[in-house]
């Protein structure tokens, strides 16, 4: 960090590649797109390179990191326009896990993950980020209150009330499916 | 599946889902490199590195900067304006050679920048405590010059029997004073080869010495930010931090001799 500061371009080179998994998921949650997530995220390196000297030393880079690249994820779904669609999907032949399941549990596994992700498609972007930041990387609350650069006490209600919309739009979901 | 989904199933089937979602996963660097290679800054960024302007107005105001640089190795008048001219942020007011070039030199002829007043003025209008050292006596000149997140105070002291002269004619010794704190990460920073830093305790705070050739320095400043000093003799220098004030001495002596400097700060 401290080298990437002092314009060390392969110090630099370092942080993205540690820092580079988590920045291409947390863009991919947002844009639903792999190729948008990959341009947000290297949009957001560069950008974060050029903003190095702004970055206070001994603040955790991680979260500050996000910001950025949230803001470019973001800022790309409203180029793209409001009906550009959140493609978000699990990945093809990736093992289960449900094989400790029955055969009735394991597809009853699958389709409530169906279902959750067709509610988390029509999210806003902003409450599909507050849960992946907890539920899918594990975030601590200070991380994540930094990241999205709000109190930690604000970052529980932010989740709680994503979660009611997940909830509210899942319902919606189980209706329409019958 | 209608049933609905308590709170703890949830939560456990977002945590499964968030392993399972197609995350692209490519290598990110190399394009990244690419971009920062191209995209290094431009010399008007530098010299004023610490404005934050709209990109397309930057590169007049650094025009403008290497003008008033001009001007001011020109005219003594508008030097002494200088620290009211520019209460720009981060902009440090070098002395440059009679041509235009906007590149500083690194050991430079540096100026000692702020509009004069009495100790009395600059301990009124600092906003923190201005300290003088008794080793070197009453400062033949005191500076008050406002920096982003305050101001800076500067002690001139001129022939002092025990302290060779610098580079810098008629000046034996500065005292430099800044609101705001050291930080040992970036302490490096700015330093070149042939310089050497050692961390201290002086008075009690964090310090540095930094023999040889120093450039520049950076401190926090009071509202967190970082800022970048340039140091003005091409000398020793003993900085350290003491009550939240930012302390440095920069003069051709040796380390002990800076130190009891130092502890001399009253």
């Amino acid at each position: 960090m401290e080298r990437a500061q002092h314009g060390d371009v392969d110090a630099y080179g370092e942080l993205v590649r540690r820092y580079q998994g988590i920045a291409t998921r947390t863009a991919y949650v947002i844009t639903g797109t792999s190729a948008d997530a990959e341009d947000a995220a290297q949009d957001a390196f560069a950008k974060a390179y050029f903003a190095l000297d702004r970055f206070r030393s001994g603040a955790p880079f991680r979260p500050w990191l996000l910001r950025i690249v949230a803001n470019e994820a973001i800022n790309r779904r409203k180029a793209a326009g409001r009906r550009a669609t959140v493609d978000l999907s699990v990945a093809e032949g990736r093992p289960s896990g449900d094989t400790a399941l029955s055969p009735e549990a394991a597809a009853l596994a699958g389709e409530q993950r169906e279902m959750l992700l067709r509610a988390l498609r029509q999210l806003r972007d902003e409450d599909r980020l507050v849960i992946a930041y907890r539920y899918f990387f594990d975030l601590s609350e200070a991380e994540m209150a930094e990241a999205l650069r709000v109190a930690r006490g604000t970052v529980k209600s932010r989740l709680s009330r994503a979660l009611a919309r997940l909830r509210t739009v899942a319902a919606g979901e189980v209706r329409l499916d019958g | 599946m209608a049933s609905r989904m308590d709170d703890r199933t949830i939560e456990l089937a977002l945590t499964d889902l968030g392993g399972r979602l197609a995350y692209p996963s490519v290598d990110l660097w190399p394009a990244v490199r690419e971009r920062i290679v191209a995209g290094r800054q431009p010399w008007w960024r530098s010299l004023i590195g610490g404005l934050r302007l709209p990109a397309p107005v930057m590169p007049i105001v650094a025009t403008l900067v290497v003008i008033l640089l001009v001007v001011l190795a020109v005219s003594p008048e508008a030097r002494a304006k200088a620290a009211e001219l520019l209460g720009l942020r981060g902009v440090q007011i070098i002395k440059v050679p009679e041509t235009p070039t906007p590149t500083p030199s690194p050991t430079g002829t540096p100026l000692v920048p702020g509009g004069r007043v009495t100790l009395e003025e600059a301990r009124a209008q600092a906003g923190f405590t201005v300290r003088v050292p008794a080793a070197l006596g009453d400062p033949d000149e005191v500076t008050l010059e406002p920096v982003a997140g305050g101001a800076r105070v500067t002690l001139v002291y001129r022939d002092r029997p025990d302290i060779p002269p610098s580079s810098q004619p008629g000046i034996s010794a500065l005292v430099v004073e800044l609101g705001g704190r050291l930080d040992q990460n970036v302490m490096g920073k700015g330093i070149g080869p042939g310089t050497t830093l050692e961390q201290l305790t002086v008075n009690g705070g964090l310090g540095f010495w930094i023999a040889g050739q120093p450039h520049q320095v950076f401190y926090l400043d009071q509202r967190g930010q970082f800022q970048q000093e340039t140091l003005r003799l091409a000398g020793n220098t003993l900085l350290w931090e003491q009550d939240g004030v930012t302390y440095r001495i920069e003069a051709q002596i040796t380390k002990d001799a800076a130190l009891r400097v130092a502890a001399s700060f009253r």
